[in-house]
């Protein structure tokens, strides 16, 4: 590897780490919610971005719709989807043991992804709506990817209002503190799970929505984003939701920088490496959290 | 081998703000029995949970017999002699209760079995070795939590309030095993809130509360502490 | 009584499969190869997952490192195919142990997001090797056909995978492993050391997988990444496992029959309909038949523990 590295190049490397890592934070939010209200680990995470991804390219493809118009849509409709499987299938395992959450979570997840080959094919869809960067100084922003940080930041701003500030938001935390107090205390535990749930869906369709615009739609698309929302959480902590968002950024910055250093195909063995590491030496996460 | 000397020394352990356990000492003698009382909340299991490395202390010294134990493994300091059962029962439900015992050792299997059908005798439950364990009433369930806990042979016992949710008869026999079982020089502590357990059996006993040691003596001399007092019934 | 006529058909079904390759079809053969592969693979995810509920979500990685590894030995050091199918167990093996070290300390959910990582990387590694492994192209092996020995090497996999689950399953070291499931920190309080435990199941788990995908690759042939590491191989094995009855000797070997008949029978036909059905086989017995059929027969006919 005989690549001189400028200064120049680690701040662009660090930029992107950024802009990439608050997407990241925000859809691990989702998954740390379900984790931190229910004990579930949703390894369905990934494809209802997947879907959020597809809710969007459907909207553009037939009706032209701005694609950033269609992620509140998007959110909305997973938010549904994520309700209504709380509703009918996940309520059923929240006291079970972890290994029966654990396989049906998986098998929501196969047959959500086989539903999508099944429905939309493997092609490659893309929404081209945004492409280009802009140059600010010696840095090249790629455009989709700012706007998506800026909605990312948005989303995940509005997500901690509510959760720190709404009666809701606060029924939702004291429910992942304890259930037994929640209930004592007169919250219906239930509708915050389904609410929980659907609200994770939400942020992971607007996840999906905003990356819609930059890689390519596919049925498998999401498979990587459940491990890699699961490693943010590692690193943030688990039960501990400001962390998901610092989680996040720091796996951005890592995967970036490893891509600067290593070829991008190792970044991804670099990122499990970094999830082994930090399970072996805090495994209640590098910002303190709960172990479960 | 005579055993189970306990000495925890300035012990602290705190979840985020709480602090569970905050600076705890205290001694325990050999072939003796110890009570260990305070209101709820006060910190009692979660230094049960440090003594037998379930948890991990934040700082402080647990000694067994002269030795330190913090820090090792829950398996390490089972087999040095510890002995522990839980608030909430924690037998293996899908094992029966013959296999709940036989788990726990790993000498010859026949010499294992032999000594688990023995103990279930002891607390005649022999008739349901091949029940699941999880199919068993509370009761049941209890004794063989307890008798599962004596398949090593431990010289130290905690016991995690032995009388809850137990009959009367069923208490008295579990009581009188734990009186058996000084007497062959075990030490045991048990942490309860069925006082008249607690002054039937104990020698001494220590009162926690907020995660601090008030006070330790004979049960007579606690029951009039005013500070204890305090305690249970409000400041 | 029953154990001389449970012995006497088991007996007659082992003579009548060894025999079969004289009286079956091509396609027949290769049938029941996969037969006995699925057996080998649900039998072996069973050890770990099974009777410890520590989910492997991963479990295909031994399977195609054990392919490359025989791959790579009978293309470039043309070794014979028996020596790198233990070869492949072996790396297997040493897979396990490198990421059971450090990923089986970690407690259940953990683990299993781990394992769901470890496809990608694997994956991802076969590429980046690629002088060695041939990346996308794939490797090739010279021809040689060798259906028939490679059927007994399978059967005898499979049998190995089932009699060590008998073994452990009959054994102390299984009720330990079960105690892992039912509740891990009660047993180690009771002096189990629970990881040691978890890895040897681990490492145990994974010499299976490895053979087979060995065998796998000399009888294709040719294999490439998507072929020895597709997550539909997990997928299957877990199913086959839950619908037999995990935690069980014979579920797996139940399972696997059923379903690959089923499966060759009625979706074969509909290459997306089957993986999205078997999804659906998944949520269904977690909810409905969480001990799979063996499970469930167990507890009502109050059979053995070692069925």
């Amino acid at each position: 590897m005989n690549v001189v590295i400028t200064p120049a190049m680690v701040g662009q490397v660090v930029i992107s780490g950024l802009l990439s890592g608050v997407l990241y934070g925000m859809v691990a939010l989702g998954l740390a919610l379900i984790f931190g209200v229910m004990r579930i680990i949703n390894v369905a995470h990934g494809p209802l971005l997947m879907l959020g991804a597809y809710t969007t390219f459907f909207f553009y493809s037939t009706w032209g719709l701005n694609p950033y118009l269609t992620v509140p849509l998007s959110m909305l409709v997973l938010f549904g989807v994520g309700w209504l499987l709380e509703r009918t299938l996940v309520f059923r395992v929240v006291d079970a043991p972890e290994l029966s959450s654990l396989l049906l979570t998986f098998g929501i997840s196969i047959a959500l992804v086989n539903g999508a080959q099944l429905a939309f094919t493997s092609d490659l869809r893309a929404v081209e709506y945004l492409t280009g960067s802009w140059m600010v100084g010696p840095f090249a922003l790629s455009k989709s990817r700012v706007i998506a940080f800026v909605f990312a930041g948005g989303l995940t701003a509005a997500a901690f209002l509510f959760l720190s500030y709404t009666r809701l938001g606060k029924a939702i935390r004291a429910t992942s503190q304890s259930r037994e107090v929640a209930m004592v205390c007169g919250i219906d535990v239930g509708a915050i799970h389904r609410l929980t749930f659907g609200l994770a869906s939400a942020l992971a369709a607007a996840g999906g929505a905003l990356i819609a615009v930059i890689v390519a739609i596919q049925p498998e698309m999401g498979q990587i984003w459940t491990f890699k929302s699961f490693l943010v959480i590692v690193l943030g902590g688990a039960g501990n939701y400001p962390g998901a968002l610092l989680g996040g950024m720091l796996l951005g910055l890592v995967e970036q920088l490893a891509s600067l250093f290593l070829t991008t195909q190792l970044s991804e063995v670099v990122a499990y490496v970094l999830l082994v590491l930090v399970l072996l030496v805090r495994p209640t996460g590098l910002l303190g959290g709960r172990q479960t | 081998m005579p055993g189970g000397a306990l000495e925890v020394i300035e012990l602290h352990k705190h979840f985020g703000g709480v602090r569970a356990v905050n600076g705890v000492s205290f001694a325990l003698e050999r072939g003796r029995i110890y009570g260990l009382i305070g209101p709820n909340g006060s910190g009692k299991t979660t230094l049960f949970n440090c003594i037998t490395g379930v948890e991990r202390r934040d700082s402080g010294r647990i000694l067994l017999d002269g030795v330190r134990v913090d820090g090792l493994k829950p398996y390490q300091i089972a087999r040095r002699g510890v002995g522990r059962t839980f608030q909430v029962i924690r037998v293996f439900p899908e094992l029966t209760a013959l296999e709940n015992l036989l788990v726990v050792t790993s000498g010859p299997r026949a010499t294992a079995e032999a000594r688990a059908r023995e103990l279930l005798a002891f607390v005649k439950l022999e008739g349901l070795a091949g029940e699941y364990a999880g199919n068993l009433s509370y009761g049941q369930q209890k004794l063989v939590e307890f008798v599962r806990m004596l398949m090593r042979d431990p010289s130290l016992i905690l016991l995690d309030e032995p009388a809850a949710g137990v009959n009367r008869t069923l208490l008295n026999d579990l009581l009188e095993a734990v009186r058996r079982l000084r007497d062959r020089g075990k030490t045991v502590l048990l942490v309860e809130h069925d006082m008249k357990v607690v002054m039937g059996l104990c020698e001494t006993v220590f009162v926690l509360d907020y995660g601090e040691k008030i006070a330790e003596g004979p049960p007579g001399v606690i029951q009039t502490n005013e500070r204890v007092i305090e305690a249970y019934f409000g400041r | 009584m029953k154990r001389l006529a449970v012995g006497g058909a088991l007996g007659i079904a082992l003579i009548a499969l060894a025999m079969y390759p004289a009286y079956g079809t091509g396609y027949g053969n290769r049938a029941m190869l996969q037969i006995f592969m699925w057996i080998a693979l649900a039998g072996s995810w069973n050890i770990i997952s099974g009777l410890t509920g520590y989910v492997s979500f991963g479990h295909v990685a031994f399977f195609g490192a054990g392919a490359y590894t025989a791959g790579i030995l009978i293309a470039s050091r043309a070794w014979s195919w028996p020596m790198a199918a233990v070869a492949g167990g072996v790396a297997a093996g040493v897979l396990a142990l490198g990421i059971g070290g450090p990923c089986l300390r970690l407690k259940g959910p953990y683990f299993a997001i781990a394992m769901l990582g470890l496809n990608e990387v694997l994956r991802a590694l076969v590429s980046y090797f690629e002088r060695l492994t041939g990346g996308g192209n794939g490797l090739s092996l010279p021809t040689l056909d060798a259906t028939v020995p490679i059927y007994y090497a399978m059967g005898l996999t499979a049998i190995a995978v089932t009699l060590a689950a008998r073994l452990i399953i009959g054994s102390r070291f299984g009720l330990r492993l079960m105690t892992i499931r039912e509740d891990e920190v009660a047993a180690e309080s009771m002096g189990i050391p629970t990881f040691r435990h978890k890895l040897l199941a681990f490492l145990l788990s994974a010499i299976g997988p490895g053979i087979a995908g060995a065998l796998t690759a000399r009888d294709q042939g040719y294999i490439e990444p998507l072929s020895v590491f597709p997550l539909a191989t997990t997928i299957t094995m877990i199913v086959m496992t839950l619908f037999g009855g995990k935690g069980t000797v014979w579920g797996p070997v139940l399972g696997a029959v059923v379903l690959f008949v089923a499966q060759e029978i009625v979706w074969a036909r509909y290459p997306y309909i089957h993986p999205l059905l078997f999804g659906a086989i998944i949520i269904a017995v977690v909810l409905a038949m969480p001990r799979g059929v063996l499970g469930l027969l167990q507890l009502k006919y109050r059979l053995p523990r070692t069925i």
